[in-house]
């Protein structure tokens, strides 16, 4: 979650959300969520645990390019 | 009655007495909620929105550099909502170890200095387009 947060602090263009999975099942369900940290970028499931840094920024840039070309190479 | 023990209150405020910023911290609040037995409270039934409301407040209470906006909503929907700084949401009551995560996310947006190293800052600088990240996490 922290990953994620500095990751909006770092880029204008991203936001993050955190959402307490027992509170909200029905959100999580939406998104086929079976363990936790469960990562959805762009409304779809990307990954599951904790990852380093470079790791969540290599996957969150994977996953953008995959759903878009709005990243300059 | 006090959320915090001593202990919390003063890890707390080890933690934000190095904030270099003000840090601004929005909480949103439903109607009052059919109390729900949950397991990170020690399986008290609680009521999420008013016990978020208490936890927030003495937080935001440890730190002069922190401040806090409450907003109540007369409707139903994702409450609580708690909102630090520009970026982070965080949807649910923040307990256990989802806490911890939240006095860290007020403490890195009122730190100095950039968030992230610098080859991750120049890689996420080339993404052109709003981008949303969920994460879905358990406070325990």
């Amino acid at each position: 979650m922290l990953l994620a947060y500095r990751c909006a602090l770092a880029s204008p263009q991203i936001t993050a959300t955190a959402v307490e999975t027992s509170e909200f099942p029905t959100w999580a369900d939406r998104h086929g969520v079976m363990a936790v940290p469960a990562i959805v970028v762009d409304e779809r499931p990307r990954w599951t645990g904790s990852v380093p840094e470079d790791v969540f920024v290599d996957r969150l840039l994977a996953a953008v390019r995959e759903t878009g070309t709005a990243v300059s190479d | 009655m006090s959320l915090l023990g001593e202990r919390e209150r003063d890890a707390v405020a080890s933690v934000w007495e190095h904030l270099a910023h003000d840090v601004g911290v929005r909480l949103d609040v439903g109607p009052v909620a059919t109390p729900v037995a949950l397991l990170a409270a020690g399986g008290r039934e609680i009521d999420t929105n008013a016990e978020a409301r208490a936890l927030v407040e003495e937080l935001c209470a440890l730190s002069d550099r922190v401040t806090l906006e409450l907003f109540e909503h007369q409707e139903a929907g994702a409450y609580p909502s708690l909102t630090v700084g520009a970026g982070l949401r965080y949807v649910g009551l923040p307990w256990g170890y989802e806490l911890a995560s939240v006095v860290q996310a007020v403490a890195v947006a009122g730190a100095d200095g950039p968030a992230l190293s610098e080859p991750s800052l120049e890689r996420l600088g080339a993404i052109e387009r709003p981008v949303s990240i969920d994460v879905f996490v358990t406070p325990t």
